[in-house]
């Protein structure tokens, strides 16, 4: 795997919620996402900065979507895994199964 | 929220963000407060606003900074342009311990020339372009030397001291082109 590759924490997490959502996967949806999985109130400016580097890697594509009334008449910005991107998730998965396996104390009985 | 505050988070927030994400960006906030102002209180709303654009603004900082391409290759030319330095002073102070003639010690220039190229190739790992904007400083400064230096600098140490710098900074740069992988910044 390339430096490049790899997947910081946040980036990791960002990624997967982006694919959980689906097509509603926008800056609201993957910071509430985000927290209600993991319990941290992450601000949206790390989620966005986190966004904006997996774009840059190619990872995530982006279109804008129509304004809206409850949103001040702004439009979103909605997000879409790429086939590197997902291969990028199944890398680290593949890891992070390779490196927790057998280890005592991270599985519930 | 009181339309006041609104209005000055909303603009501080404005003045950070990159264009591209500021309207996208302050929809997701304002989506958002609504929804925590209508399911909750509106004071409690308020105070997450709060908390998220103070949260917000390093990162955002960063995302403007990055975004600007010559700024940051600019910085990491001067940082290296300030290490090179060091090295030098350093050197100097070394060889000056071992040769009376210290000043003007081929030595010394031979000892540096490797180091030089190094710095060099780390900043080009950084910013692609880095080598040749620290080349440029290098030539900008050993000319003004060259020109209004002290008279006694010999000449054959100002010609040499003339093409080292530069000629470092395009083996640094050469070096990271040889990159086994990833792609420049």
């Amino acid at each position: 795997m390339k430096r490049e590759d790899a997947l910081g924490s946040l980036e990791h997490i960002v990624l997967l919620a982006v694919m959980r959502l689906g097509a509603n996967a926008y800056g609201m949806t993957v910071r509430r996402e985000i927290e209600s999985a993991t319990g941290r109130d992450i601000s949206i400016g790390a989620v966005y900065a986190t966004l904006i580097r997996l774009e840059s890697k190619g990872f995530i594509r982006s279109h804008a979507g129509a304004p809206t009334a409850e949103r001040g008449g702004r439009a979103k910005r909605y997000f879409r895994t790429t086939a590197d991107g997902e291969s990028a998730l199944r890398t680290t998965h593949e890891i992070i199964v390779k490196l927790s396996a057998g280890l005592k104390g991270l599985h519930h009985t | 929220m009181r339309d006041r505050t609104l209005q000055v988070l909303n603009w501080i927030l404005s003045r950070i963000v990159p264009v591209t994400e500021r309207e996208p960006l302050l929809g997701d906030l304002t989506e958002e407060y609504e929804l925590r102002a209508s399911e909750g209180s509106p004071s409690t709303a308020r105070q997450w606003y709060l908390r998220q654009v103070c949260a917000s603004v390093a990162s955002l900082l960063w995302i403007r900074l990055t975004s600007i391409a010559w700024i940051s290759t600019t910085a990491v030319a001067l940082l290296a342009y300030i290490a090179v330095g060091v090295v030098e002073l350093i050197v100097n102070e070394v060889t000056s311990s071992v040769s009376a003639n210290a000043a003007y010690n081929p030595l010394g220039m031979l000892i540096t020339f490797p180091m030089v190229v190094l710095i060099v190739y780390f900043a080009a790992r950084l910013r692609r372009n880095a080598g040749l904007v620290l080349a440029t400083l290098m030539l900008v400064s050993v000319t003004a030397m060259t020109l209004w230096g002290a008279e006694s600098v010999p000449l054959w140490y100002r010609i040499a001291y003339f093409f080292a710098g530069p000629s470092a900074t395009l083996v640094g740069s050469v070096l990271r082109r040889f990159r086994p992988t990833g792609e420049a910044r």
